[in-house]
């Protein structure tokens, strides 16, 4: 294997990778703005240059290239000597990071990108510490360039980014550079507005605080955050997302990169559509129907009333349905069919349906023209529920059958008398039909926002979002990922988890008295693997990459 | 043997052949009359790799700056390759002081039509791209009219070279550019035709492999292209009689080369002479001596980026050499502008640096906020409010950017580095007088 030696230490490659690629491959760090693994090379920093030996073909000996050379757009050759901690190169680190400081700001104490900025970091790192910069700085407007995106000038280094995302990602091509020299800006095609269903990613790529996203702007000091690693609960992508909250609010999300899936960017939809978790309308008490009405409860005599229900419904020999939501994880769906079946005992199955799956439109691939197969490509998926497939496969892995689809199974509810519902969608989900199938039947609704049968459920229990419980969704692609839980369920919500797990409790209770386990994803799958044999909930399922759940930087200090 | 008579300007009367005033633009018919296109002709009849390598043995070099040798240049096109290949020829001469390529665009526009054919025929390229200045509208409208008129002469297009004498056809368009100095950079050049903003590319690769659209292409000088039908016609052994060779054992300038001569001459003008002619001579017998009876004090070698000849290098020779010998950057244009005694050097190097900061792409950092920064201080300077340690900064700011020491993609910076470092250099006296000096505070402790 070809062999490369950077700052001291040995490397190995293969194929003709960029020097800085095989040097991030391999845990060191060379400074870069412009260079961005999604996007084309451009080498316009200049920060990451090197100093380079290269053996000579034919005596083999090693000889300086005279000039230095960007690490980010030059191959590795094999037998070369990289360094860039030699007396140029830092020269060099030192005079770009002095170039880029003279016209920017220094407003960090009221720029949102403290804390994150690479210009913060590299200045810190490999800067002169102070400017000989004497003269007036040019200023620079700040623009509002489209719905979700601010671009403050003024702070931008002019790497071109944000312009080749919008070139080469989305296709659309809103953003360029105008005028000349060190007036030079980033600005919008004329006509136009950074108005496309990925703009959000332009703030994630920048490196400094020039494009920042409207909707996290002056909410949070980012060293307050803690960022959970976690799975997309809103569409059918699977993308890796970070959800990064404080004291149980979540502040914004962004992506995580994951190559085999959203690669390095999420679509505006699932960046901005978290926003119904702290909705003032969630659901967060228990409510039975007492006389024609509702009325508060708690969970325990909640559950009593769905116990007694049902072992009345199953005296009576009735028929008991259950819709499982695709928004829940799998190994609710899992503990939710399982309790049921407990619960109607041997001789009367359950009628287990999948919840509706909305589908808005169809997948748009990006970039437009591009395969979804292909090593750049970012799919925004029409199906807008995180896990239709993974509630189907254990549904299936525990009847033995498929599940009934949403419109056979309300077909198949006629003469059912006691019916159980998740809900747990962002918007409204209730569909006349089902209002209507529901009528004169006893409801039992899991639900997170209130709907058309949040008032006519005879016992409503407030559920919790996938933010705020763990658990694997299953995507498009079938592919089986597991995310944890980044905040606490609203106060008086349980997770859909917990609530069966209690009733599961409760049920094995009546014969040996243990209490209500808390209700742990990872425990519930390795429980599937064995009751079920559904073995690709141990060896499949993959779990975030180690290191990307970073906890706040904010130590507290007594005084 | 020096040169007996004009060679590119044998249709435009210049001094000492001929007199300017009878200059007008020669079309077709004149310039066929006058022996045009007939180096066409012959080029045709030879194999395309006989042309190449008399170009080749010509040792021709690149009027445009670099003086790269244009044989060699086209050899690097990829060899047994079918596809599509461009020629583009860099017509956007925009450097200040520069105008040799616009008298040929001016009066002798098939001068250059014909150049193109015999390059286009010699490295089997079909498409020819003349990429001309913005602000060259009245050239533009010329060149226009003359590729028309090749066109209806079968030169261009129809079925071939020469009306079909050769079945190999060749298609030339002209591009106005928008006003921009760094088009005139090969591979600015390239993105602007393209309809992109003329940011320089990254190389490798070189454009002789992915070019134009991505397609190998050769990028040459108005000038180099026009010196090509004059050695189809008289001969390599002709042409390495015009010019001088190396006298310090590198490759030779040969052949003749217009030298636009601006600033404070008695006769500002281009003029064609042999290669490594003294600036002295230059001045002194084409362009009348100096303006008012002045003393010389200092020369920019050939267009602002090339850096300035001192006071003590008046005798520099007009070749290939110059930057090696003179400490300047290069020959560039062999377009020199000459200052008198009463140039205020400081103000030359503010003026330069301010052309430089309006003219960076601004894709490299050292460039973009460096040329801003140079003329910021050069202005302070001016108007004597520096430091003398502000000198050492600015020398320290011009040594850290430019494509020599690698940190920026293009030579933008390298002119800005160059012409800036050179005049502190050789004018520092100057640069001192106007600086107050830099104090350093110095504490005593007491005990």
């Amino acid at each position: 294997m070809a062999r490369i030696t950077i700052n001291g230490k040995p490397c190995e490659f293969t194929g003709a990778p960029s020097i800085l690629e095989v040097a991030l491959a391999n845990g060191l760090e060379i400074p870069h703005y412009c260079w961005h693994e999604g996007l084309s090379v451009v080498a316009s920093c200049r920060i990451c240059l090197a100093e380079v030996w290269a053996p000579n073909p034919r005596s083999g000996e090693l000889e300086p290239i005279p000039r230095l050379l960007p690490t980010c757009q030059t191959p590795c050759g094999d037998g070369q000597v990289v360094r860039t901690d030699s007396p140029k190169a830092i020269a060099n680190q030192k005079a770009v990071m002095e170039y880029l400081l003279i016209n920017h700001p220094l407003d960090c104490p009221i720029c949102d990108q403290a804390g994150e900025c690479y210009l913060q970091d590299y200045s810190y790192e490999y800067g002169r510490g102070e400017s000989r910069f004497e003269e007036a700085k040019i200023k620079q407007p700040k623009k509002d360039v489209g719905p979700h995106i601010y671009l403050y000038s003024d702070r931008c280094i002019m790497c071109s980014r944000c312009v080749r995302f919008t070139r080469e990602v989305t296709g659309t091509a809103e953003l360029c550079v105008v005028g000349r020299g060190s007036s030079e800006q980033i600005d919008l095609f004329p006509g136009k507005a950074l108005d496309n269903e990925l703009s959000g990613n332009v703030a994630d790529i920048c490196p400094v605080g020039a494009l920042l996203d409207k909707d996290f702007l002056f909410t949070q000091r980012v060293w307050l955050l803690t960022k959970t690693p976690s799975i997309d609960g809103l569409t059918a992508s699977g993308d890796n997302i970070s959800i990064e909250h404080n004291q149980g609010r979540i502040y914004r999300v962004k992506p995580r990169r994951n190559l085999s899936v959203n690669k390095w960017w999420i679509s505006d939809e699932v960046r901005y559509g978290w926003k119904f978790i702290h909705s003032d309308q969630r659901l967060t008490e228990p409510r039975r129907l007492q006389y024609g009405e509702q009325v508060g409860t708690n969970f325990s005599a909640a559950y009593d009333e769905i116990d007694e229900r049902l072992a009345a419904a199953r005296e009576a020999g009735a028929k008991v349905a259950a819709l499982v939501s695709p928004m829940l994880s799998c190994e609710e769906a899992y503990l939710m069919a399982r309790w049921v079946r407990a619960a109607c005992g041997e001789q009367s199955r359950p009628i287990i349906g999948v919840g509706p799956v909305p589908v808005n439109g169809e997948d748009r691939t990006f970039p437009p023209g591009a395969s979804p197969a292909d090593r750049n490509a970012f799919t925004i998926r029409a199906e807008k529920a995180p896990n239709a497939r993974g509630v189907r496969r254990v549904l299936k892995g525990l009847n033995g059958t498929e599940a009934f689809e949403f419109a056979k199974w309300l077909e198949a509810i006629k003469d059912a008398e006691v019916v159980l519902l998740t809900g747990n969608y962002p918007s409204e989900w209730v569909t006349k039909d089902l209002a209507k199938a529901l009528s004169r039947k006893c409801i039992f609704l899991i639900d997170t926002l209130p709907n058309d049968l949040t008032g006519k459920a005879n016992v409503l229990l407030p559920g919790a979002t996938w933010a705020e419980k763990s658990g694997t969704f299953e995507n498009a692609n079938g592919l089986l990922q597991a995310f944890e839980q980044a905040i606490p369920p609203v106060e008086g919500s349980r997770s859909e988890g917990q609530i069966f797990a209690d009733l599961l409790a409760r049920r094995a209770a009546s014969t040996n008295g243990h209490g209500a386990p808390r209700y742990n994803a990872a425990a519930v799958r390795e429980e599937m693997a064995a009751s079920l044999g559904l073995m690709e909930f141990i060896r499949d399922v993959q779990a975030p990459a180690a290191g990307s759940f970073i906890e706040s930087d904010m130590e507290l200090v007594e005084l | 043997m020096p040169m007996t008579g004009p060679v590119l300007t044998r249709r435009i009367p210049t001094f000492p052949y001929g007199n300017p005033r009878d200059r007008r633009t020669v079309w077709y018919d004149d310039y066929v009359k006058s022996g045009g296109y007939e180096a066409l002709r012959r080029s045709i009849a030879l194999e395309p790799a006989a042309v190449v390598d008399m170009v080749k043995d010509s040792s021709l070099r690149g009027r445009g700056g670099a003086g790269f040798p244009c044989g060699l240049k086209w050899t690097f096109l990829p060899k047994n390759y079918e596809g599509q290949r461009y020629l583009a020829v860099n017509a956007d001469e925009s450097e200040p002081g520069t105008f040799k390529d616009r008298l040929i665009l001016d009066y002798d526009p098939h001068m250059l039509l014909e150049g193109i054919a015999i390059s286009c025929f010699a490295c089997r390229i079909q498409t020819a791209y003349i990429y001309i200045r913005g602000e060259y509208h009245h050239q533009a409208r010329i060149l226009e009219r003359a590729i028309a008129e090749a066109y209806g002469q079968g030169i261009f297009g129809g079925r071939g070279i020469l009306n079909g004498a050769c079945d190999f056809k060749v298609d030339c368009y002209l591009h106005r550019g928008a006003g921009a100095y760094i088009c005139g950079e090969e591979t600015g050049l390239l993105e602007s035709l393209e309809g992109k903003r003329g940011w320089p590319r990254i190389k490798p690769p070189f454009p002789a492999v992915k070019g134009l659209f991505g397609k190998p292409t050769i990028i040459n000088n108005v000038e180099t292209l026009c010196c090509v039908p004059f050695i189809i016609e008289h001969g390599v052994e002709w042409f390495k009689s015009l010019g001088c060779a190396s006298k310090i054992g590198g490759p030779p300038s040969f052949g003749t080369k217009l030298m636009g001569v601006s600033g404070h001459v008695q006769r500002p003008g281009v003029y064609e002479c042999d290669l490594g002619i003294p600036l002295r001579r230059l001045v002194e017998e084409y362009c009348g001596g100096m303006r008012g009876g002045k003393r010389y004090k200092a020369a920019i070698a050939g267009g602002v980026s090339m850096g300035v000849l001192g006071t003590d290098q008046f005798d520099a020779e007009m070749d290939f050499d110059i930057g090696r010998k003179y400490e300047v950057l290069g020959l560039g244009t062999a377009c020199p502008t000459i200052f008198d005694e009463d140039t205020d050097m400081v103000m030359v190097a503010r003026n330069i640096a301010r052309f430089f900061k309006n003219e960076s792409c601004g894709q490299c950092t050292p460039c973009r906020e460096g040329s801003g920064w140079m003329y910021k201080l050069l202005c302070r300077m001016e108007r004597g409010e520096a430091k003398l340690k502000d000198i050492d900064l600015l020398l320290e700011l011009a040594g850290s950017m430019g494509a020599m020491p690698g940190t920026t993609i293009c030579g933008l910076a390298d002119g800005n580095n160059w012409a800036v470092r050179t005049i502190v250099n050789k004018f520092r006296s100057e640069f001192e007088a106007r600086c107050s000096p830099s104090f350093v505070p110095v504490t005593v402790g007491v005990a």
